[in-house]
């Protein structure tokens, strides 16, 4: 039997980045389909290969850590370089919004009454839901940074509660969101004030989705026992991504609901 | 007085005996030899674990890693067999089906003479 006298993982040959182009290719010709022919099924079926590409080289990736052994230190290590530049590169997405919010609001144009907010629009009060919402997130923050504690010292009960806890508040912040979305007063169509709020809210709103749907899923591998107290990167990535869309938030909440307001 | 090295201060802190004796990380191994225990939680096992938590299922981790470590040639996205070919090929029709369907509906949409 040969084995590799070297700390790296060499990935078996696997199909899933080819296929996860041609989703994409999917996803965007269905894009164009749908606005200008009316056409849903490619759309639809690109959505449906993503999901499906990505379940399976995630859980393929699950293989090769937990059952396979190949996330050695080195490895370990060029993955949260990995994540972090990922994160660092949504921070740039956000920051685009947040300059057309500020190109916009700070020298508001004759057209929008030389005024921010412009004149007819009535703003979300910053005091109320967006208030709870920012309370939501950063008490999501503590479970998650108690969950890891628990799980750092091998506290099974403690790391499964936290986690739950942290999903829970995940959750209940996109079903407020969502909720604030039916009862506001103004739509995206209505001036820059609009556009800017929905399209960086709703890209956040998008942020948490993602953000709790891989805390759910570490709470599953967790369940199945896949983390040891000083191995679970997987669950370190969640957190940081997870701590991510919460400074986004406070930074929107700041800027758009307050400053804003 | 016990202590413990504490991850969050990154420093010894006061502790329980019980924690003294079973540093963090250091569990010490469940028996294997449980009763087959096939409907939910596991008959507990008369162990040395300080906190005696209520195990959400059995760890299966072990056969697992013994099932996708047998050298048998089978790459890691097939190693679970059935479930697996039948997942794949199902991605792999939609994939292929949906991009040759793209190819074509934008050959068709660059013919402006066909719309009318």
């Amino acid at each position: 039997m040969t084995h590799q006298t070297h700390l790296f993982h060499m990935v078996n040959p696997s199909p899933w980045p080819i296929m996860g182009a041609m989703a994409a290719m999917m996803l965007t010709v269905g894009l164009v389909l749908w606005f200008h022919c009316n056409l849903n099924l490619i759309l639809f079926l690109g959505l449906i290969s993503t999901l499906l590409i990505m379940f399976q080289w995630w859980r393929d990736i699950v293989r090769e850590s937990t059952y396979l052994g190949h996330h050695t230190p080195p490895v370990q290590k060029g993955l949260r370089y990995g994540m972090i530049l990922f994160i660092t590169s949504e921070v740039f997405f956000f920051l685009g919004f947040f300059w057309a919010f500020y190109h916009s609001s700070l020298a508001p144009t004759p057209e929008l009454g030389g005024q921010w907010p412009p004149t007819g629009i009535t703003t979300l009060d910053p005091f109320e839901v967006p208030l709870l919402n920012t309370a939501v997130l950063l008490a999501s923050g503590v479970t998650v940074t108690w969950a890891h504690h628990s799980l750092m010292e091998a506290n099974r009960a403690s790391a499964i509660h936290a986690l739950i806890l942290t999903i829970i508040l995940g959750l209940y912040f996109t079903a407020l969101q969502a909720m604030e979305y039916y009862e506001a007063p103004f739509t995206i169509a209505d001036s820059s004030y609009g556009s800017t709020f929905f399209v960086a809210t709703g890209f956040h709103g998008l942020h948490v989705i993602i953000g709790s749907t891989f805390l759910m899923t570490c709470l599953y591998r967790q369940t199945m026992h896949h983390f040891t107290s000083n191995h679970h990167f997987g669950f370190e990535a969640a957190a940081w991504y997870w701590h991510f869309v919460d400074v986004v938030w406070l930074f929107l909440y700041i800027s758009i609901y307050w400053w804003g307001s | 007085m016990y202590y413990k090295f504490s991850s969050f201060t990154q420093n010894l802190t006061g502790a329980v005996a019980a924690a003294a004796y079973n540093p963090q990380g250091l569990k010490p191994l469940v028996s294997t030899e449980l009763p087959s225990s096939i409907f939910g939680t596991p008959t507990k096992v008369a162990s040395e674990s300080p906190a005696a938590v209520s195990y959400w299922g059995k760890n299966k981790v072990p056969e697992l890693q013994k099932l996708f470590q047998k050298s048998d040639g089978v790459l890691v996205h097939l190693k679970q067999g059935v479930p697996d070919k039948l997942l794949y090929r199902t991605t792999m029709a939609l994939a292929l089906g949906g991009s040759i369907y793209c190819l074509i509906a934008l050959y068709m949409a660059s013919q402006p003479k066909n719309r009318k």
